[in-house]
């Protein structure tokens, strides 16, 4: 950790584009999370029930995708320009775990739950799908909590 | 009465002092206000798409704002509700700050530009122009400056 702190990029990081770098990285997770939140309440047939799930989830979640890519870009950025403390800080941890359950619901979801998206596309998903959604919509926001509370414990 | 005075007033009221004394009630305002935020993000986001001919496009441009807008409006009241328990809470790090101003009066300008949006897909033309397509852009790039003023306000 020490040594990648200490890289030039990373001092550039801390020293001058850490501002930066964390509002792009702010805007990044506002995209990711909401279009999330917007899929998922869907998935919960809650919301845009005019849709098919497939067709709503193709047209955002290539925003997802993005958003995602920017956040971990900018969010490794972060990390360098001070990894000993970041690593040793327990938020910052949980975010990271955090951020490992979603992807594995995510991956639940889209092998298991989603192979029989054909019956329920258009109607009300079945539990499983209503579920995948809840987790994820809890999931986010305790990353979005954790990640906040990142700033108060470091 | 001076902004200064007016912080120490506000600072010394009995609600701003529970906001500061009650363990962890700052961030759970702040994590609320990101949450909001988040999910406003995106309706706009996908209001914008739309309004430039992408996104949602099997359906209307009036059907999704008849949806969306609301939402947006709501997001915005829990928003400023939010924003106002933090201003309470910690008058010294906003009403002193220049960004937090930049930041209202793009919350202003979202505001009006949320407004022309719902009356342009009131008037029923599913028409993709390069105007819509410019305010479609404009409005992304003042939400996106509404983060970055947000955020900015902790760096005074």
């Amino acid at each position: 950790m020490q040594w990648l702190q200490g890289t030039a990029l990373a001092a550039a990081v801390a020293e001058v584009w850490f501002p930066r770098v964390e509002c792009l990285h702010v805007i990044a997770m506002a995209m990711l999370a909401g279009t999330i939140f917007i899929v998922d309440t869907r998935l919960l047939g809650l919301t845009s029930r005019e849709h098919s799930f497939r067709y709503l989830s193709e047209r955002l979640l290539p925003w997802t995708w993005v958003a995602f890519t920017v956040s971990v870009l900018t969010g490794s950025l972060m990390f360098m320009s001070n990894a000993t403390g970041y690593y040793g800080n327990s938020a910052f941890r949980l975010k990271m775990l955090l951020l490992v359950l979603a992807g594995l619901n995510m991956l639940y979801f889209q092998f298991v739950t989603f192979r029989g998206v054909a019956a329920w596309d258009h109607g009300h998903p079945p539990v499983r799908a209503r579920l995948a959604g809840l987790a994820s919509v809890g999931i986010w926001c305790t990353v979005i909590a954790s990640g906040r509370w990142i700033g108060f414990s470091l | 009465m001076t902004i200064v005075a007016f912080n120490h007033w506000l600072a010394a009221t009995t609600f701003s002092q529970f906001i500061q004394r009650t363990h962890g009630a700052i961030a759970l305002i702040q994590i609320l206000h990101i949450i909001c935020l988040a999910t406003l993000f995106a309706l706009a986001l996908s209001l914008a798409l739309r309004l430039s001919g992408r996104g949602l496009a099997s359906e209307t441009l009036a059907s999704l704002a008849r949806r969306f807008v609301p939402a947006i409006w709501i997001c915005l009241s829990l928003l400023l509700l939010t924003g106002s328990l933090l201003i309470v809470a910690e008058p010294y790090r906003t009403l002193n700050n220049l960004a937090f101003y930049v930041k209202m009066v793009l919350v202003i300008v979202a505001s009006l530009l949320t407004v022309r949006i719902g009356a342009l897909a009131r008037n029923r033309a599913e028409v993709v122009s390069l105007p819509r397509t410019a305010v479609a852009t404009l409005y992304m790039l003042i939400w996106c400056g509404i983060i970055i003023a947000g955020r900015l306000i902790a760096y005074r």
